[in-house]
């Protein structure tokens, strides 16, 4: 049995406002990350994600519950040489050019200068950030995300915490990052994702969570998410009424609704599916396509946010 | 450690107050070194002129410039130098970038005494830079020791460590650069007022509660005051009378450290 890589048991936090008042940001949430995969968190503003990633990299203490990196607490800087992470708000000092910005962040992971001078222009380059002799002030919001993200690549982490890594980049920059991220995973780095960009995370991850109001609404592969919904799109060349009564009589009921030449079917079994195809065959029409709805990771999180849940 | 020190002087040298302040320095320096003459005479002997003063022999003049040096820029340096020091220690936990260094594999209080020492490190290059080429000048022309700034240095530093400590300790609860450089100045004000309790404090309070608490305050509180008089007294007859305000001024120092790191240790973000 392999240990896990982050494991996060039945954590709470809790903030007390100046008035006193508790404000609860985590409700027992519990999670285990295997090594070597990638892991989604996503949920709404406010549902206890920056939260959460703060713990397991020991920059806010729980509540109540535990949280172990690599089998170590968050809290013990050792522990934390093994980790990197790119904020979602990071601020580079305008007086940094790339260079000796990656250098300090290295320096601070214990990396060794001669390791460094090999890693630094190798990362630059893996982000594409060939102009890093300017001061970074001069860089535009997605150079920052690079340079950001190769700070969190520094010491060659077995775990990665990336809080929204696409923020302000271009789609080819997107494209990059999840080529990177999945690169990553090959190597056998363990990443912890968060990003409101639902279809990023339905691409690269193996396994999903949804925080909801600061507890774990849904854990679930991307394919449990994006499963079907059991409906079809039926999709014909011309609707004429020889099409509208070969559908009323399989549907049922005095009305069929069809939406131009498209028509949307829950079938109760395979073979009903199958008499209204022959049916619409015979009116005659010709079918042009036969889909089965599926739910994009999106609106499934729509759907557990807002209580609808399926 | 040792790369968040490195980093705050690169980072307090990108920082406007900090240059103006070591422009100044400079200038000080400059201005001190053209308003001192020496000269010898005829005879042989060697004169010192300051300004429109008549000329004074090196035994009697050097001290007494050294003493002047010190007068005019050993505490009012300490409040300027807050005003580039204190961003050093708020900088540390402005949001996006503690993220960035809380979350690597080196504990705070590392990174927090990294960019103190900075800070004092800050104070005592400009305090050398306004000084030392004036007291190596006086020393290479007439030959009498000024070696007596370099430890008056050293004892002002520590003077600016207790109020850099202060300065840390606001910095914690708060965001922003106001409140500790305030908090800072409010001591350096109030440490000479307190020195001299039984004139100014005693004064106004006649009560024995009142005057035992004033008495406490200032037990507790850094002299930095009595640390420059220290510096003057030593430059001129090389001796310490008294150590009281180097330890209690050390205590001071060295428990709001330990609480602010303690604090810092256990703070949330």
């Amino acid at each position: 049995m392999t240990s896990s890589a982050i494991e996060v048991l039945d954590v709470r936090k809790n903030y007390h406002t100046f008035r006193g008042k508790m404000l609860s940001a985590l409700q027992g949430v519990s999670l285990r990350v295997e090594p070597g995969t990638i892991f989604g968190l996503i949920g709404q503003n406010g549902a206890g994600k920056t939260t959460l990633i703060k713990i397991l990299l020991g920059l806010a203490t729980p509540t109540a519950g535990s949280a172990h990196v690599l089998g170590r607490s968050p809290k013990n800087p050792s522990a934390r040489r093994r980790f990197g992470y790119l904020p979602e708000q990071m601020r580079l000092p305008d007086y940094f050019r790339a260079e000796n910005f990656l250098r300090y962040m290295g320096r601070l992971n214990g990396v060794d200068r001669t390791l460094m001078k090999q890693r630094i222009p190798m990362l630059l380059e893996r982000v594409g950030l060939t102009d890093f002799r300017k001061s970074v002030k001069a860089y535009s919001k997605g150079m920052q995300q690079r340079l950001g993200l190769a700070q969190a690549l520094i010491n060659d982490p077995e775990v990665l915490f990336l809080d929204e890594p696409t923020d302000g980049l271009d789609p080819l920059g997107r494209k990059d990052v999840r080529e990177l991220l999945v690169q990553l995973r090959a190597q056998g780095k363990t990443i912890f994702l968060n990003s409101h960009l639902l279809s990023e995370v339905e691409l690269v991850c193996d396994r999903i969570v949804i925080l909801n109001n600061g507890s774990v609404a849904r854990a679930a592969t991307p394919q449990e998410f994006t499963r079907g919904t059991g409906e079809y799109l039926i999709r014909v060349a011309a609707v004429n009424d020889a099409v509208r009564a070969a559908t009323t009589r399989i549907v049922g009921g005095d009305t069929v609704e069809w939406e131009r030449t498209t028509f949307r079917f829950t079938p109760r079994d395979r073979t009903h599916l199958n008499s209204l195809l022959d049916r619409l065959r015979g009116a005659p029409v010709e079918i042009e396509s036969v889909e089965p709805v599926k739910l994009s990771l999106e609106e499934f999180f729509l759907q557990v946010v807002s209580g609808r849940e399926p | 450690m040792f790369a968040t020190y490195l980093n705050s002087l690169h980072e307090s040298m990108s920082r406007r107050v900090a240059l103006v302040l070591l422009g100044v320095a400079i200038l000080i320096a400059i201005i001190l070194n053209a308003v001192v003459h020496v000269r010898t005479l005829p005879d042989g002997a060697t004169m010192i002129l300051v300004g429109a003063q008549p000329p004074a022999p090196p035994v009697i003049a050097v001290p007494s410039m050294l003493e002047s040096i010190l007068r005019a820029t050993g505490s009012l340096w300490m409040l300027l130098a807050i005003f580039a020091a204190a961003p050093l220690l708020t900088g540390t936990l402005e949001r996006g970038w503690l993220e960035l260094t809380f979350s690597k594999g080196t504990a705070r209080w590392k990174i927090f005494l990294g960019r103190f020492l900075a800070g004092l490190t800050l104070y005592s290059l400009m305090f050398a830079v306004a000084t030392l080429p004036v007291a190596l000048r006086l020393w290479w022309k007439t030959g009498i020791e000024t070696w007596q700034i370099g430890v008056a240095l050293l004892i002002q530093t520590f003077g600016f460590a207790a109020l850099l400590a202060v300065a840390a300790l606001v910095t914690l609860p708060q965001k922003g650069v106001a409140l500790p450089v305030i908090a800072a100045a409010a001591i350096w004000l109030l440490t000479p007022a307190l020195a001299m309790r039984q004139e100014t404090f005693y004064r106004i309070f006649s009560s024995h509660v009142m005057r035992g608490i004033i008495d406490w305050t200032y037990r507790i509180l850094p002299k930095c005051s009595e640390l420059e008089e220290m510096c003057v007294s030593f430059v001129q007859g090389r001796t310490i009378a008294s150590w009281w305000p180097v330890w209690s001024t050390g205590v001071f120092t060295l428990l709001v450290l330990g609480l602010t790191i303690l604090l810092l240790d256990r703070k949330s973000f």
